[in-house]
């Protein structure tokens, strides 16, 4: 079942987005002015390499549809299926 | 009905005022230091209840023509601070981030302007105490002689459309989630999702429609 999380596209989350793409697993699209990670496997999404500061990171969550976020710290963003 | 129903009519701050104990550490920090020009004041006899101090309100201007504005009551015994503010006092116990979280933040335009003001308060007794940046915010922090929090922050860039459709969603899911016991981040997260998705891309097509 694919899960899917909406990032705000805005120049700070930009590069966040594009991080989540590396996955083999995952796929970036776009509803609106939203990113939308989507993947029907656990999604990680490493903080150091997208760059963020640390008010960007700890925002830049938008919406869950099907996961719950098990990991948000200084190191990685984590979803699994809900 | 009236035309001015359905406007948006306030302009800003026309003053927001604050009890003092300390009114030479207030103009010192505010007219001295800051150089926020005072703008109006009044000398008032007690009225109203009998216990009624005498008192002086006066005005700064903190630009855009809105103003901070101070009481001043004469013969009133200030409060013991140990956290807080001489308006509001905390007990140990509470955390710097809850007693923090009331404050004044004023604009500013821009890096230069933003550094000038820390120049300022650096030059005085009251340096920044912090210089951050924010999601799209760039601020300093430092406490007023009477403890309250002042904040100065400048735009790291101009806010985009689409953060006033996120800031809606985001308010929109939050007055839908607020009244369930024991709700939390992810209850939020997850009913923002369905207001996206329900929202987002008629959005973006009225956007794109030409004007």
């Amino acid at each position: 079942m694919t899960h899917r999380l909406f990032m705000l596209d805005v120049p700070e989350n930009t590069q966040i987005a594009a991080v989540a793409a590396e996955a083999p697993d995952v796929t970036v699209d776009r509803l609106g002015p939203y990113f939308v990670i989507a993947s029907d496997k656990p999604v990680v999404i490493d903080r150091r390499a997208s760059g963020a500061r640390h008010a960007v990171w700890y925002s830049c969550v938008g919406g869950l549809e099907g996961c719950r976020i098990v990991q948000w710290d200084k190191d990685a963003l984590r979803l699994e299926q809900r | 009905m009236s035309s001015l129903s359905d406007q948006h009519l306030v302009r800003g701050v026309d003053h927001a005022a604050f009890p003092t104990f300390d009114p030479v550490g207030t103009v010192r920090f505010y007219r001295d230091t800051l150089g926020f020009p005072v703008v109006h004041s009044i000398c008032a006899a007690g009225w109203g209840p009998e216990d009624h101090p005498d008192f002086i309100h006066f005005f700064f201007d903190i630009g855009n023509d809105d103003r901070i504005a101070f009481f001043y009551y004469f013969g009133l015994p200030k409060p013991e601070v140990a956290k807080g503010d001489v308006y509001a006092q905390f007990g140990e116990e509470t955390p710097d981030w809850f007693v923090r979280s009331r404050h004044l933040a004023i604009h500013v335009d821009g890096e230069d302007h933003l550094m000038e003001y820390r120049r300022r308060l650096d030059a005085s007794q009251w340096p920044v105490e912090m210089q951050i940046q924010h999601e799209t915010i760039e601020s300093i922090y430092t406490h007023d002689p009477n403890g309250y929090m002042v904040e100065i922050t400048r735009a790291l860039r101009p806010v985009t459309p689409q953060e006033d459709l996120d800031a809606n969603l985001t308010i929109d899911a939050l007055v839908d989630i607020a009244q369930r016991p024991g709700h939390g981040m992810d209850d939020l997260l997850v009913r923002k999702a369905e207001l996206i998705v329900e929202r987002a891309g008629a959005w973006q097509a009225e956007q794109e429609v030409p004007r």
